[in-house]
């Protein structure tokens, strides 16, 4: 095909689509000259590129329409509806062919003379006077509009999507570029030149996702037509109002969201508002009142569609759920008014009396909730009973980023969308339970059952063995029935570059795109909808109004309940402690655990704190330890590991004073020891545990800035006591340390005198070299000769 | 047709000739994140800069079996109808002409390679199996399905 042609034909689909709501308001307002311009101007064009090209269809089609046309300019005609609908079909007739042309189809081999004869058959018609209360033009509003249309180029989409890989492609290599400039040494020009040059990246990247971005109006352009038609077919009057088609959204996103919206409008038109009679006979405007507008919240598109008819009537939704067998009546009767609108969700569920060629037929709101969600949306009803109903959608800007969560199962990462995900719980949750029947597992969450599934079972992986607890997320699939999936772990939340991934991986149906996170390594973006098929869970409507029921009933006969650690012993017993006790959870230093006098100790914040379980000497670096505290005395309790909190009955289930121990509770059907925290700290050594072994470090030359800024830091970090300067009253210990750097003798000879006291002296000298073989002095920065001196190795300092 | 490009390379031990206008690079494989619930033909995704390509394990697809991991060398990177994958290939040989071009198959072909070969190509007096690499991809996407 050569390049005019397809110029035409696009040109000729892009301008059909903006005038269909060109047409409709022409209708309802004849006069408009301005309008008539337009669509008289477009065949004008049409007929004469055609010639030019060659497509004699296509000339004789937009010859006939531009005849009738320039009679109604020359006032010969009027803009009856018949005629307008005629023009319609001309219209159409044309897209059919651009469209058969673009596609290089054979051209659709239909009869064009009786198109053309309904443009002129209307002309003998017009005397006779038509009863038209059916044919009620529709009065469009259009909020914005009129301003000139930018200037603007085609360019092909390729071209874009090129331009985005080259962009994303910019980014990574600034991304390794950055990290490879940190490895080195800051070179502040080098920085503030890759500063600016990671600037324009940004714009850049910024700038070229705005090429995918497109009004909505486009999303609006094919409405009018349809709600003109529609009204006509169902002899309803309708004012049509649409607002904000200048907020911009993602160009696929536009395209994923055409069939919702459509699919609303239509309901709207056919279920919502009621015909004229019975508007007038309720004492409503004989016109309905539809109304779509659209406006960016966020990173958010809202779009909302509102009518004034008679809404959802609840009470039919649920009679029909309830007679489809969908419902048990007394799950009904418990149910609120939010659950039952929810009803019309449901597949199957209508509450069109009859099926219409319009709506009701079976494919319903629960498809249209489903499309919303796939591409990470939220639907929501406002339904005012005999007055209207608003249904707003909520899509995010853009398909390509969503966020998202990270799962790991079958040690492989994956992705989910975070709005298909309801809950996530920890499987040793006490208010989850899951139980097995033939194969089928069901997850109950706070009395409500869900179909649960593990997703390496799902996906055909091999489980791994676990230490840890799974994750259970509650996940809602897009059929609108949540179920349960078991992973190893969720890991993190993310914005999420979604792109799609090839049809091999499509073909699967459980993954809905891939990502490419900043690791380089693929992930895949799981379908929750898929899965649930994947899996064949059946489809059954949860009852709810059972979780408040059992609530409250647990309200009533509820033991009084404390919260209490669960952990796990270095022997392995899982017991239960009460958590008022625990100050803190820490990973201390193994080393700093030690053992006097048949009783353990650990070495805490210059302190020796009492092990309460005894022991001491422990494989890791660090040992995973609670802090406990009665009010005035503190112990340690190293633990294997700290496992979650969790509510345990104040007295416990089964009670056995038996050392430690009070008893036995039991949580999520394990059996737990329960700590007696009476007996922990009864058995504490009584007195405070004194400190023997270590004296203060007194560093004479307390004024000197280095001994001040440098050695007293370090020697506090290193756990000493420190005094700057020599005690005035001499009150040195023994096991005191005194430290000194000057040179000078008197000070020397005083130094010499404490030493005769008893106490070790330092003497640090601030040159590498000793001064001869008789200097006994340490270089003040060698810090192990210096740390070894002062922690009492008795060889260094005064050998 | 006379000066037809051809790459040749080793496919499941067998000689293959590729149409270089299929072929969009040569890489060798980085590491593959493994796709679950995909037939053995899916090795899985690799990542080449910025795209994502789909690795088909091509011999897997001829004979039902998975090659391992440490096999795994090279890949034909190709753009197939807008999604880039990457073929798993033994060996490349040479990029050349073959001014006598395509010539029709002869003798008994094995059943595996029967839906992929379309004529023998010539090259240094040894006859490779003309095949196309997006008949590799629609028989993956088959063997998907069913």
């Amino acid at each position: 095909m050569d390049e005019l042609l397809q110029e035409f034909i696009s040109e000729t689909q892009e301008t059909l689509e903006a005038l269909a709501g060109e047409v409709i308001a022409w209708e309802a307002d004849p006069d408009d000259r301005d309008r008539l311009d337009a669509i008289f101007r477009f065949f004008h064009t049409v007929k004469g590129s055609c010639g030019f090209l060659n497509l004699p269809r296509f000339e004789r089609l937009s010859h006939a329409a531009e005849d009738v046309l320039s009679e109604i300019r020359a006032g010969k005609r009027t803009a009856d509806p018949a005629t307008v609908s005629a023009v319609l079909g001309i219209m159409d007739r044309i897209a059919e062919l651009a469209e058969a042309v673009a596609i290089g189809a054979a051209l659709p081999q239909e009869n064009d003379d009786y198109l053309i004869n309904a443009l002129t058959a209307k002309e003998e018609e017009e005397e006779t006077p038509v009863a038209d209360s059916v044919t009620a033009p529709v009065a469009v509003a259009r909020a914005s509009g009129g301003q000139a249309a930018p200037r603007t180029i085609r360019l092909p989409l390729s071209l874009i999507d090129q331009l985005m890989n080259g962009v994303s492609d910019m980014v990574l290599a600034r991304n390794e570029l950055s990290r490879k400039l940190r490895e080195r040494n800051g070179d502040p020009e080098l920085e503030s030149a890759f500063e600016r040059l990671s600037t324009c990246v940004a714009d850049m990247r910024d700038a070229i996702s705005k090429t995918r971005m497109q009004r909505v109006d486009r999303l609006f352009t094919a409405i009018p037509r349809m709600v003109r038609d529609l009204g006509r077919d169902l002899g309803k009057r309708i004012d049509l109002t649409l607002e904000g088609g200048d907020v911009e959204m993602d160009r696929e996103m536009v395209e994923m969201v055409v069939d919702p919206l459509t699919h609303i409008v239509r309901n709207s038109i056919d279920h919502g508002i009621e015909t004229s009679e019975r508007r007038l006979a309720l004492g409503k405007p004989e016109s309905g009142q539809l109304k779509l507008e659209a406006r960016q919240s966020g990173n958010q598109i809202v779009i909302e569609v509102s009518d004034d008819g008679q809404g959802i009537d609840t009470a039919r939704l649920v009679d029909k759920a309830v007679a489809a067998g969908r419902l048990t009546a007394e799950a009904a009767a418990r149910m609120s008014e939010a659950e039952k609108l929810d009803l019309i969700f449901h597949p199957g569920l209508s509450t069109a009396h009859q099926v219409t060629a319009i709506s009701g037929r079976g494919v319903g709101m629960d498809v249209v909730r489903a499309n919303v969600e796939r591409i990470g949306g939220v639907i929501a009803l406002d339904n005012r009973p005999g007055r209207g109903l608003t249904i707003m959608l909520r899509v995010p800007l853009t398909l390509t980023i969503i966020p998202g969560l990270i799962v790991r199962a079958g040690g492989l990462h994956f992705a989910i969308p975070r709005a298909a995900v309801v809950e996530i719980l920890h499987d040793n949750n006490e208010t989850l339970q899951i139980s097995e029947v033939g194969g089928a597992k069901i997850a109950t969450i706070r009395a409500v059952r869900h179909s649960m599934i593990d997703l390496e079972e799902v996906l055909g992986m091999e489980m791994p063995a676990q230490t840890g607890p799974r994750a259970i997320m509650v996940v809602r699939s897009a059929t609108g029935v949540p179920f349960a999936m078991g992973v190893s772990a969720v890991d993190n939340h993310e914005e999420l570059v979604i792109r799609p991934a090839s049809p091999l991986v499509m073909a699967t149906g459980v993954y809905a795109g891939m990502t490419l996170p900043d690791n380089g390594k693929p992930m895949l973006l799981l379908d929750a909808a898929g899965l649930a098929n994947a899996a064949r869970l059946p489809n059954i409507v949860d009852d709810r109004a059972a979780l408040l029921a059992h609530e409250a009933e647990d309200a009533q006969n509820r033991v009084e309940m404390v919260p209490a650690l669960r952990f796990e012993e270095l022997t392995g017993e899982r017991r239960l402690l009460k958590l008022s006790l625990i100050e803190r959870v820490e990973d201390i230093d193994a080393h700093l655990f030690g053992r006097s006098g048949g009783r353990g100790f650990v070495r805490l914040d210059g302190r020796l704190v009492p092990v309460a379980n005894g022991h001491h000497g422990f494989a890791g670096d660090k040992v995973a330890a609670l802090r406990l505290r009665d009010g005035s005395r503190e112990a340690c309790y190293p633990v294997a590991a700290v496992l979650d909190i969790v509510d345990m009955p104040a007295v416990p289930d089964m009670v056995a004073m038996q050392g430690l121990l009070s008893g036995v509770a039991v949580i999520d059907g394990e059996h737990l020891e329960v700590i007696n925290p009476f007996a922990l700290f009864a058995a504490l050594p009584g007195e405070p545990v004194a400190e023997k072994d270590r004296g203060r470090c007194l560093l004479a030359d307390g004024e000197d800035g280095w001994t001040r800024e440098i050695l007293a830091p370090l020697l506090r970090q290193a756990g000493h006591e420190v005094i700057l300067g020599l005690p005035a009253d001499a009150a040195v210990d023994p096991r005191d340390i005194v430290l000194f750097s000057g040179a000078d003798a008197t000070q020397a000879a005083d130094m010499l005198a404490s030493d005769m006291l008893g106490c070790r002296v330092v003497h640090l000298r601030a040159t590498p070299r000793p001064n001869g073989p008789q200097d006994s002095s340490i270089y003040r920065y060698d810090q192990d000769a210096l740390m070894a001196a002062v922690s009492g190795s008795r060889a260094s300092g005064k050998a | 047709m006379m000066n037809q490009l051809y790459l040749f390379a080793r496919l499941a031990g067998t000689r293959i000739a590729v149409e270089t206008r299929e072929v969009e690079a040569v890489v060798k494989l980085a590491e593959i994140s493994p796709v679950p619930g995909m037939g053995v033909h899916v090795a899985g995704l690799s990542a080449l800069r910025s795209r994502v390509l789909t690795i088909i394990d091509v011999a897997a697809l001829i004979r039902g079996q998975r090659t391992p991991v440490e096999d795994r060398g090279l890949a034909i990177i190709a753009d197939i109808s807008g999604h880039s994958y990457g073929l798993m290939v033994d060996a490349v040989y040479d990029i050349c002409q073959v001014p006598e071009g395509e010539l029709p198959l002869r003798g008994q072909l094995d059943p595996a390679w029967l839906s992929y070969a379309r004529g023998i190509v010539e090259h240094e007096g040894q006859p490779y199996l003309l095949v196309s690499l997006s008949g590799f991809i629609e028989a993956g996407v088959l063997a998907q399905a069913a």
